[in-house]
């Protein structure tokens, strides 16, 4: 019969954490840990070795601080408010607030955040705190404006919803711009592969079962002592894509662990550190604790698709993502991280200093964390219009045999910008604008092959009208013609048949 | 030998001159070019010339008898190593490979390679990258 989930069979936490007490418990952080297993073996390994501890430090947008202010004279129920201009959740007790990570400032936008904020608290800098109310009998005050430091706050407790991802897609660009996201910079034509996460010392790989983290796993959160309150939002175990909700004492964590972050033309977040110290009580977990970068692999998503479902490229393990070479469509591409592997190691490192000096104990969950959880996407259940429903169809367009003069009769009969050049099956093969038209005659050009432009920017009638709007503002242009899969041209839609979808 | 960076600004009555090549066949220097764009106003080139003393005199006079604008470019990008968390965001976007990730994982930025085109200024999460 298959051993149960979480089952003690080569150690408990009680013997481990006897070991700890005495000094003799072995600890190895992962990376220590896989190069082990290759030279010792894997039987010998989980025999001698009571500990891995992991570490990882990237950006987790899924982090932020419940915060409470005490009580002020007359005293207020705050209704909104703002820490640094960065408002704050207040839809809860009269002086309590929650600060989420991506929250932006209303004064300094992508510059400054809720991170930021939060990493401020940590390094005791004094904070502007300013509070409206609509005043009650109870709560006569009606606004607030004061300083405050991390020390005058009764509570500040960092609660992170989601946070240590398992593993990551890698994010490469195939447009022909480059592209600010979450995954960093992306240069045009899969000019770099950016990717996230530790690999081989990532928390959650290292126990991808999840028979030893849950609901009160001790961990290191921000430079100090955590605990794992259960799975994280979006938790999606059986594909690797875990999470964890965890919290921690905001007042003993460290600025060094905790900060904040821009991600240019995205917004902003919270770099957070996280260890977790995985106890092999039994075999199956050695076997995960022992997984090399080797054999961790993750999607190479192509990031240029503004779409939920973003193809993937292909396979790639985290040993070639940390080679700073990846192979795309036969091209070799430089690959560099967005999360740090330097502190991921410092953090794996101070986590087993810990507890080989004693001063961590190893906690038994008092549940484990799912390792099942089905995730489902957001269906949009309110019609939303498409190309389809604004678009032109009735197609006036050019062909390539047309002389300037021709061109420009179609354009004024038909009170048109944009015109669209075929072939004999009606392909598209340019297009020129009434612009193009007078500038061609100012210079002294004859014929429409010169003046059109051949690399044609188009949409598809099933497209998303703010897929198109952001497509036709990004390439400065004021309309494009609508393609089928063969690129025969259906139809054009402009700036002006998407204002009207407005007005009505 | 020290390369050198220039700066070429030509103005829209030179940008259809072969300046350049003229300048390498006359110096024999090879000028190598790391950053060109034109604007309907102006053209604009960051090249890296191998040369120094008389030589890199007779480079840059011969942009300038042809009325190119010559700018030396002197290395103007910080990297704060007290900020940065060795994350890796400014390495791979970096268009010249200058900024690398040593085995510990620490930045390396070579100032030579760089063009300044400030694509790493934008991509530190932290800040850490800042023109001087």
């Amino acid at each position: 019969m298959a051993e149960q989930v979480g089952a003690e069979s080569l150690r408990s936490y009680e013997a481990i954490n006897a070991k700890i007490k005495k000094g003799n418990a072995v600890v190895l952080t992962a990376e220590e840990f896989v190069g082990y297993v290759e030279s010792h073996g894997m039987k010998a390994a989980m025999r001698e070795v009571d500990v891995v501890t992991t570490g990882t430090f990237g950006a987790m947008c899924g982090s932020g601080a419940f915060l409470n202010f005490g009580h002020s004279e007359p005293p207020i129920k705050m209704f909104r408010c703002w820490l640094n201009d960065v408002p704050a959740y207040k839809g809860i007790a009269a002086v309590d607030a929650y600060l989420g990570a991506t929250a932006m400032s209303e004064t300094r936008g992508f510059d400054y955040g809720g991170g930021h904020v939060i990493q401020e608290l940590t390094e005791r800098k004094e904070v502007e705190l300013r509070a409206e109310a609509y005043g009650t009998d109870c709560y006569p005050r009606k606004s607030i404006e004061t300083t405050i430091t991390i020390d005058d706050l009764n509570q500040a407790i960092l609660v992170n919803p989601r946070n240590a991802y398992e593993r990551y897609n890698a994010a490469t660009n195939s447009t022909d711009r480059v592209l600010y996201t979450y995954m960093g910079t992306l240069l045009p034509n899969f000019g770099n592969v950016t990717y996230s996460g530790a690999g081989q010392l990532s928390p959650l790989y290292k126990d991808k079962s999840f028979e030893t983290i849950g609901i009160g796993t001790r961990i290191f959160l921000g430079g100090a002592v955590g605990y794992v309150i259960g799975e994280g939002t979006q938790h999606c175990p059986q594909n690797q894509f875990g999470t964890i909700m965890v919290r921690g004492d905001l007042k003993k964590m460290k600025p060094k662990y905790l900060q904040g972050a821009t991600f240019h033309g995205y917004g902003t977040t919270l770099y957070v550190g996280v260890g977790i110290p995985i106890p092999l009580i039994n075999e199956r977990v050695a076997e995960t604790a022992s997984v090399p970068d080797e054999k961790i692999v993750t999607d190479l998503v192509d990031y240029g698709v503004p779409s939920r479902n973003r193809p993937s490229l292909r396979k790639v393990t985290y040993a070639e993502l940390k080679s700073g070479k990846v192979s795309v469509n036969d091209k070799s591409v430089n690959a560099s991280p967005l999360s740090s592997y330097k502190y991921a190691r410092e953090i794996a490192e101070v986590l087993k200093q810990w507890i080989q000096e004693g001063s961590f104990l190893l906690s038994r969950p008092a549940e484990l964390v799912p390792n099942y959880r089905e995730v489902k996407p957001l269906e949009t259940r309110k019609y939303e219009p498409r190309v389809r429903d604004v678009m032109t169809s009735k197609i006036i367009a050019a062909k390539i045999s047309y002389d300037l003069k021709s061109a420009a009769n179609l354009l004024v009969e038909h009170n048109i910008d944009h015109l669209p050049i075929t072939d004999e099956e009606n392909r598209l093969i340019g297009i020129v604008t009434s612009w193009d038209i007078a500038k061609a005659v100012a210079e002294g050009k004859k014929n429409l092959s010169e003046v059109m432009t051949k690399k044609v920017i188009t949409a598809r009638e099933g497209d998303a009208i703010d897929i198109v709007s952001r497509r036709l503002s990004q390439y400065n242009i004021s309309g494009m013609p609508v393609v089928d899969d063969g690129n025969h041209v259906i139809g054009m839609v402009t700036t002006d048949d998407i204002a009207k979808l407005f007005k009505r | 030998m020290t390369d050198l960076k220039l700066k070429l600004v030509y103005r829209h009555e030179t940008t259809s001159k072969p300046i350049l090549s003229e300048t390498v066949l006359k110096t024999r220097i090879p000028i190598n070019i790391l950053d060109a764009k034109v604007t309907p106003s102006a053209g604009e080139m960051i090249v890296d010339v191998p040369a120094s003393g008389d030589k890199l005199k007779e480079v840059i006079s011969s942009f300038q008898v042809s009325a190119v604008i010559v700018k030396e470019i002197t290395p103007t990008l910080e990297f704060d190593l007290d900020k940065c968390t060795s994350c890796g965001a400014c390495v791979s976007p970096c268009p010249v490979q200058c900024i690398k990730q040593k085995k510990d994982w620490t930045i390396e930025f070579d100032e030579v390679k760089c063009v300044q085109c400030g694509i790493c200024v934008d991509a530190c999460p932290v800040k850490a990258i800042a023109f001087l």
